[in-house]
C-alpha cells in the first residue's frame, strides 16, 4: 500500500542542492532540490549499506568522449557516499559506473507549500 | 563447508564472541605529529617545511588523490584530522570489538630521504599514537619504525615494547628500499623478537611510480627476483592497461597474458572493480566493471600452476573464481619450471565439465589464435 508522506517543506529545499534526510516507514529517504525540481532517493548505498546521501554535496564525475579528452558529466545531480566513494545519479539511482547497480528512489509530490513522497 | 553439521555453523554474524580489525588506521596531520618532535633542531627544521609532501616525505602521486573515502578522505588533506572520538565512533557504527591501529602519512616513512627526520618523526608518531590510546583499550597500536637508521630503530621498539598498548612492530613498505628481508634490518626484526611482538608489513598506496623499482633492486638472489617479478608485471602491467581504457578503446583485441599462473587473477580482479567503483573520475575510459573486459578480452595462462600438492583442488577453484573461459593451458618448455598438460589436466578433470576442460586444455587457444 503506497501512501504519501511529509518529508519537508518547499522552504527547506529552496535552492538547488538544498537536501533533507527523513526516516519513511522505516527506510532513510534524501529529498534534494535539483534545478527547482524535487528527487527523493534512498539514503543506503547498495554497495556496503552506506548513508549514500549523509554527505549530500551534489557534484558530477568524470567522463571521456570520443577523442579521449575528458569530460565533466551530470554536474549537481551526482551523489557520492562518504564510505567508499561510490557515486549515483539522483534523478535516476543509477550508478553512474555500472547501470546493474541501482539505489531507490521514490516518487515525490508538493503541495501547499509541503513536499511528500510516495512510499 | 556442506559436511558441516548445523550445530558446527555459525549462522550470524551476531554469534561471534569477538571481531578485531587488525588493520584500522589514524589519520595524523603534519602539524601535529611535528608537535611531537622532541627534539628542537629537529623540530624546526619540519617547521619550516614549506611542502611536507615532497620536502619531508617525497610522496610523489602520478595524479591527485581520489578523495571520497570514508570519513571525507582527508588523511593527507590539512584540515581534515580524525579525532579518538571519529574512531570509537567506528568501532561503534560497525560493531568491531578491538582495533590495531597504524599511521596513515607515515605508511610513507621509508619516503623521507633524510634519515634523522625519518627516525624523529617514527618517534614523534609512538608518542602521538600513546596519547591518542590513552584509556582506551579497544584500540591497540603498532610500533613505527624507520628503516633507515636500524639501530635506532631497534631501540624504539625496546623503549616502546613494555607499553600495553603496543601489541606489534610496523615495517611500512612504501618507499622500502632495500626490500623488508635484507640484512640490514637485521636489529629491527630482532628487537621484534626479543620483545615477542609480531613483525607487521603493512603496504602503501603511494610509492609504486617512484620508489618501486629502484626498491626492489636490492632483491639478493635471481630466484627471489623471479618469485615476485612475473606476478607484479602483470599485476601493474594489467591495472596499466584497464585503467588507461586500452581494451575499451580496441573491443576486438584479445589481451593473452604469459608466466605468471593464474592465482593472481581472482584477486587483481576483485581489486580492480573495487577501485573502479571507488574512484571513477580516475579511470573515465572505462565504461564498464574491470572484471567484464577481463572476461571478453583477457587470458591468462596456467603455467606455473606452482606447488599444488596440498590440495590439488585449490586450482581448480582458482581457475573457477578466475573465469574458466579466460585460461589456457601452457607448458613453457623447455624451462626448468615447465608444467606438463597432465599436471593441469589431473586438477581440473574432476572439477569442470568436459567443455570446459577442452577449453583449458586447448580449444580456447585454439580460437584465441586462430588454430586450424
Amino acid at each position: 500500500m503506497t501512501k504519501y508522506h511529509k518529508i519537508a517543506t518547499t522552504s527547506e529545499l529552496s535552492t538547488h542542492g538544498d537536501h533533507v534526510i527523513q526516516e519513511v516507514r522505516g527506510q532513510e529517504i534524501a529529498v534534494f532540490n535539483i534545478d527547482g525540481e524535487y528527487h527523493a532517493i534512498a539514503n543506503y548505498c547498495i554497495h556496503q549499506a552506506g548513508p549514500l546521501c549523509e554527505r549530500g554535496e551534489l557534484t558530477g564525475y568524470v567522463g571521456e568522449d570520443q577523442d579521449g579528452e575528458w569530460t565533466w558529466e551530470n554536474e549537481g545531480q551526482t551523489v557520492t557516499c562518504p564510505w567508499h566513494g561510490w557515486k549515483f545519479d539522483v534523478p535516476t539511482g543509477t550508478n553512474v559506473n555500472d547501470q546493474r547497480y541501482r539505489v531507490p528512489t521514490y516518487d515525490v509530490a508538493v503541495e501547499d507549500g509541503e513536499v511528500f513522497i510516495e512510499r | 563447508m556442506s559436511d558441516l553439521e548445523p550445530e558446527d555453523r555459525i549462522n550470524s554474524i551476531e554469534q561471534l564472541d569477538v571481531v578485531v580489525d587488525t588493520d584500522g588506521h589514524v589519520a595524523e596531520s603534519y602539524e601535529e605529529l611535528v608537535k611531537y618532535v622532541e627534539n628542537s633542531a629537529v623540530r624546526k627544521q619540519l617547521e619550516r617545511s614549506e611542502s611536507p609532501l615532497s620536502d619531508v616525505y617525497t610522496t610523489v602521486h602520478p595524479s591527485p588523490r581520489n578523495r571520497d573515502m570514508y570519513g571525507g578522505g582527508g588523511a593527507y588533506g590539512e584540515s581534515f584530522t580524525y579525532s579518538p572520538d571519529n574512531k570509537v565512533q567506528e568501532l561503534e557504527d560497525f560493531d568491531i570489538d578491538y582495533s590495531v591501529l597504524n599511521s596513515t602519512r607515515n605508511l610513507n616513512i621509508s619516503s623521507v630521504n633524510n634519515d634523522r627526520l625519518a627516525s624523529a618523526l617514527a618517534h614523534a608518531y609512538n608518542s602521538y599514537i600513546l596519547d591518542f590510546l590513552d584509556d582506551r583499550d579497544r584500540f591497540k597500536a603498532n610500533i613505527l619504525t624507520a628503516p633507515k637508521i636500524p639501530d635506532r630503530a631497534a631501540e624504539e621498539i625496546d623503549d616502546r615494547a613494555d607499553e600495553d598498548a603496543f601489541v606489534g612492530v610496523a615495517m611500512y613498505l612504501g618507499g622500502l628500499s632495500p626490500p623488508a628481508g635484507d640484512r640490514r634490518y637485521e636489529p629491527i626484526v630482532e628487537a621484534a623478537a626479543d620483545n615477542g611482538l609480531p613483525l607487521v608489513f603493512h603496504s602503501a598506496g603511494a610509492g609504486l611510480n617512484q620508489a618501486f623499482p629502484r626498491a626492489y633492486s636490492g632483491a639478493q638472489t635471481y630466484i627471489e627476483e623471479h618469485a615476485i617479478s612475473h606476478p607484479f608485471q602483470h599485476m601493474a602491467s594489467l591495472t596499466s592497461l584497464l585503467f588507461n581504457g586500452v581494451p575499451e578503446k580496441h573491443p576486438s583485441l584479445d589481451f593473452v597474458f604469459l608466466e605468471a599462473g593464474i592465482g593472481y587473477v581472482p584477486y587483481m580482479t576483485w581489486r580492480l572493480d573495487d577501485h573502479y567503483l571507488e574512484a571513477p573520475d580516475q579511470v573515465p575510459g572505462l565504461r564498464r566493471l574491470p572484471s567484464s573486459y577481463i572476461e571478453d578480452q583477457f587470458y591468462f595462462t596456467t603455467q606455473p600452476l606452482g606447488h599444488t600438492a596440498n590440495d590439488p583442488n585449490h586450482i581448480a577453484r582458482a581457475i573457477e573464481m578466475a573465469g574458466p573461459g579466460s585460461i589456457m593451458y601452457s607448458a613453457d618448455l623447455p624451462h626448468a619450471d615447465f608444467d606438463p598438460p597432465r599436471e593441469l589436466f589431473d586438477r581440473i578433470n574432476s572439477h569442470f565439465d568436459s567443455d570446459t576442460v577442452r577449453g583449458i586444455m586447448g580449444e580456447t587457444a585454439v580460437d584465441i589464435f586462430g588454430l586450424t
